[in-house]
């Protein structure tokens, strides 16, 4: 996986840029990323199932059919249809569900937060525990537990996460009847949004499903970081600071930390998309109500609607991810920061 | 013909280093007895569980043998509809191991050829590929398969995806993971280009393809091999993953995934060998694949794609 | 009291094929404020003896045997702590490429604060106003802009500049540089030497400096010692060493310097290279390249001789053939 460590960011960062510049290429390049998915999306719903039979049923007549079908603009050219499409979609109108007869936008953003909630949960687990082992994984290759952990984790990545969460659900629910298998649990509304870890029913259920979407990242993250700490500790920077004199604990965590955490970063950024399709499957197998689960439903039912609701939410939410890693990157690395006057005088 | 290659492949570094490393010796036999194990299914299988003939329904969800309500017909019990499940994990693991072959000589044949080219070429074109590869990546194989696949099957309806399934799986993932091998051949094309013997091929006379195919390919091969071993495994991986989520073999011709998915429901009635068995099978098959990689990376040591 | 001696200094690395001694019996010993130069081809063992100093041979190397007296106090029996205390605090340490010692992710100013936070009772305005002074004593202009700047945002010199400044910073009694110069650019070499040396010599601080190049440590340093194959082959005053070199290795430095050739002819080289760690033959490891090779060189490794003030581990020593040579240049020191 170490090889992959690709670099959206990297690759056109490399030249110090200002801030400004910065945000408005990513601001473009995101527009770009939104329009081939509304035109991808715009397509699904071109061929996908007929707005005409979900609007009038089979009884009306062919020539009836032909006069409404102008009227709805449904006989426009591609570009039209796409074009008014795209008003709509923009002003948030993305149709209407066939299931629910509700606004698709409305359906997929009421599962929002229950998504948002695992995801959020996830990264924690991941954060929390990646950074400690890999790093003192680096420091100390030959202690036993860390030796032990570091062999564990290639049988972690070798785990699909679906299997993590069925294998989770029958220890812990099935057989030793711990936590419970699926759903939400107790939630309370706040400020607009369904909670689940502000009650301890909610907390119990988020366990399992928060613990599979880590299982594959976190060995992952735990490789990555201990590989690229490793050598970081070798750079000459490290050995200059400990001949300053400085404590172990600030070449660690500042001098090596700081500068292991920028490829780190930037593969973190890359597994936004791995980690939506991961919810996908983590919300079927604990059928958690949220935006992953209800797409597959809409898949099954053709609720062509939602399905290209859930693609314009899921590549906005992709796209603000990527671009929060993105700052979050920039911040890290002074290269990326507000330009300066800088000379090269001497 | 082979006996002075295999003498010489005994004689190789790599050769040298696998006979000194247990875990990549014990990696390499399972898998070899697997592969070999599922594609003489037919022969191996007490079953067929592809003919409707062979399966009665009141052999329903049987236990192991090791269990008190097991059944010494079925040594790994059976699934929900009474398949010997010893038999469809035959069936099912050449299913996926198909696909995963498959997929990865597709993404191989992709990606290299592209790298090549981008290597090669350089310029706006290979900016402009490796733009497409940084986006594609990002945006990760399960999620564009599983939108893809999705829209197709509401698309064609479950029937005819049914039938198309398995080809489906393989250019999907084949498609989608392009960008690894393009990405780590257009780094070592560089790296080869720089060097003299490029050149010296180049004043010769031969055309841009030639020193492609001849030259650079047989140096880039090694980080190829190191990828494929661990593509693989991903590509079981999302094969599996897609058709757990009902979107890839369907139960009646089940790959691993599809018979986890199959018997997922029934873990809560007890039945939990019907979706552990194939489960924990899968996890083996893809740990020896990712053994065996790590082993090849540290051995062959080659110039990865790394940022 | 010297400022250092080094005693019968001996590091080793331990690898799965065994130990292999990277560094014997190697002695020298500094005053306070005076220079040394240590000299060698690449792989002779400087850097490594420099970094044993501080105690910092990088895994899986460790000290072995001597002992290192700092101001009288043996640098090998600190604890950690102790030893923390004396790197970058008494002893500071310059490295060979500026664009990599420094932190790219961490600005210069605190790159430099962090080392009197780290030693010295300071609040963090006073450790910012002593790193802007220490900045315009090693001549960067406007050093406000510079303190707030990262790494990248410099050119080389500049760098070598902060780093130098950042050895100044806690007033150490010995500053250890490991081929300062030798990354930077041409033009500017000369000046970044001579920052440091006058440096130096304001502030009565000892200078080790680490240097292929016999050139520059005859010009600038009182004395020398001179290194191959991980031990000591001759030392002492560098004007005697420059004059009279009694080692084959040593003559064969000199007369490889541009100056001892006219121009037009080939320069001088040592037939040769220097031995790996692991294969370093019997006897004097230099026999294999030494000109005045005897059988007793093959067998058995030679003692040191005393010179005048010269040492030289040479069998031959004291009955070497001289060649005629010009003197080089000595500088005005």
């Amino acid at each position: 996986m170490k090889w992959a460590t690709s670099c959206v960011a990297r690759s056109f960062l490399k030249t110090k840029s200002s801030m400004f510049a910065f945000l408005s290429r990513r601001l473009v390049q995101a527009m770009l990323v939104m329009l081939v998915i509304s035109v991808i999306a715009f397509s699904i719903q071109d061929n996908l199932g007929d707005p005409l039979r979900e609007l009038v049923g089979q009884s009306v007549s062919e020539a009836e059919r032909q006069k409404l079908r102008n009227q709805m603009g449904l006989n426009d050219p591609f570009v039209i249809q796409y074009w008014r499409f795209l008003k709509k979609a923009v002003l948030g109108d993305l149709g209407t569900s066939y299931f629910f007869k509700r606004p698709a936008l409305d359906v997929i953003l009421d599962k929002l937060p229950a998504t948002l909630e695992l995801v959020f949960g996830s990264t924690v687990i991941i954060i929390l525990f990646s950074v400690p082992i890999g790093v003192f994984a680096a420091i100390y290759p030959k202690q036993w537990f860390l030796r032990l952990v570091m062999g564990m984790s290639i049988i972690g990545i070798s785990i699909p996460v679906f299997l993590t969460a069925i294998m989770s659900i029958y220890i812990f629910s099935v057989e030793l009847g711990w936590l419970p298998s699926y759903g939400r649990g107790e939630t309370v509304e706040l400020y607009g949004w369904t909670v689940g870890f502000l009650t301890r029913d909610g907390l119990l259920h988020l366990i399992l499903p928060c613990t599979a979407l880590s299982s594959i990242m976190l060995p992952l993250f735990i490789r990555l970081i201990r590989a690229e700490m490793m050598e970081v500790l070798e750079s000459e920077y490290v050995r200059f600071a400990w001949a300053k004199g400085l404590s172990r604990r600030r070449i660690w965590f500042l001098h090596a930390l700081k500068n292991t955490l920028l490829p780190v970063i930037t593969v973190g950024g890359l597994q936004i998309g791995t980690l939506i399709a991961f919810t996908i499957l983590t919300e079927t197998v604990f059928q958690w109500p949220g935006m992953g689960f209800l797409f597959l439903e809409a898949v099954n039912r053709v609720d062509t609607p939602l399905i290209v609701a859930y693609l314009i939410v899921v590549g906005l939410i992709f796209v603000i991810a990527n671009t929060i890693v993105d700052l979050i990157y920039g911040l890290v690395n002074p290269t990326v920061r507000l330009a300066r006057s800088y000379s090269e005088g001497d | 013909m082979i006996a002075p290659a295999w003498r010489r492949f005994e004689r190789s570094y790599l050769f040298y280093s696998f006979r000194r490393d247990q875990v990549a010796i014990i990696s390499f036999t399972i898998l070899f007895i697997f592969v070999l194990a599922s594609f003489s299914a037919p022969l191996l299988a007490p079953y067929d569980p592809y003919d409707p003939m062979q399966i009665d329904i009141m052999d329903s969800e049987i236990p192991p043998v090791w269990m008190e309500a097991g059944d010494q017909r079925f040594m790994l019990g059976t699934d929900a509809q009474g398949r010997d499940l010893f038999s469809t994990i035959l069936y099912g693991s050449r299913i996926s191991i198909t696909i995963g072959i498959f997929a990865v000589l597709l993404q191989a044949f992709l990606g290299i050829s592209i790298g090549l080219v981008s290597g090669y070429v350089g310029g706006r074109l290979d900016n402009f590929l490796m733009r497409l590869a940084d986006i594609q990546l990002s945006f990760s194989t399960l999620m564009v398969a599983i939108i893809f696949l999705a829209v197709f099957q509401a698309l064609f309806g479950t029937e005819l995806y049914e039938k198309l399934a398995i080809l489906m799986l393989i250019l999907v993932i084949g498609i989608a993971e392009w960008p690894q091998y393009a990405r780590t051949v257009r780094a070592n094309v560089l790296a080869e280009k720089k060097k003299e013997y490029v050149d010296a091929v180049r004043v010769i006379g031969l055309g841009s393809l030639r020193i492609m195919f001849k030259h650079i390919l047989p140096n880039t091969l090694s980080p190829i091999l190191v990828i494929s071993t661990v593509q693989i495994a991903n590509a079981i991986v999302s094969e599996a993953a897609l058709s757990f989520l009902g979107l890839g073999m369907p139960v009646t011709k089940p790959s691993l995934g599809s018979l986890i998915n199959s018997g997922f429901e029934f873990i809560f009635s007890g039945s939990w060998w019907i979706t552990i068995i194939p489960g924990i099978v899968l996890v083996l098959l893809v740990l020896v694949m990712n053994l065996l990689g790590d082993f090849l990376r540290d051995v062959m040591n080659p110039k990865l794609y790394k940022d | 009291m010297s400022l250092l001696e080094v005693r019968n200094l001996e590091v080793t690395f331990a690898s799965r094929g065994g130990k292999l001694i990277a560094l014997r019996d190697i002695s020298f010993s500094l005053e306070p404020g005076e220079r040394l130069g240590i000299v060698g081809e690449s792989g002779a063992g400087k850097s490594v003896a420099a970094f044993a100093i501080l105690n910092l041979v990088s895994r899986p190397g460790y000290i072995s045997g001597g002992e290192i007296l700092f101001e009288g106090q043996d640098l090998t029996q600190l604890s950690p702590q102790e030893m923390r205390s004396i790197r970058g605090n008494r002893i500071s340490m310059i490295f060979q490429d500026p664009m990599m010692t420094l932190n790219p992710v961490l600005s210069v100013g605190v790159q430099m604060t962090e080392v009197l936070h780290a030693h010295r009772e300071i609040n963090s305005e006073e450790a910012r106003s002593r790193a802007l002074q220490t900045l315009t004593r090693v001549h960067i202009s406007s050093p406000e802009k510079r303190f707030d700047q990262y790494p990248h945002e410099l050119s080389g010199g500049m760098r070598q500049r902060v780093v130098i400044a950042t050895a100044l910073l806690t007033e150490s009694s010995l500053i250890i540089a490991d081929e300062p110069t030798t990354a930077l650019d041409v033009t500017i070499q000369a000046e970044i030497m001579d920052l440091l040396l006058e440096l130096c010599e304001l502030n009565n601080v000892g200078l080790i400096l680490i240097t292929h190049d016999l050139g520059v440590i005859s010009q600038v340093t009182q004395r020398a010692v001179v290194m191959y194959a991980g031990r000591v082959v001759e030392a002492g005053p560098i004007r005697d060493i420059v004059r009279d070199a009694q080692h084959p290795y040593t003559q064969g430095l000199i007369d490889a310097l541009p100056q001892q050739t006219s121009p037009g002819k080939r320069l001088n080289q040592i037939q040769g290279v220097m031995p790996s760690l692991s294969n370093i033959p019997k006897g004097c490891p230099f026999n294999p390249r030494c000109p005045l090779v005897m059988d007793e060189c093959r067998t058995r490794v030679p003692a040191y001789t005393r010179i005048g003030s010269m040492r030289i581990a040479c069998h031959a020593a004291g009955n070497t053939q001289r060649r005629s040579r010009p003197h080089l240049e000595l500088s005005k020191a």
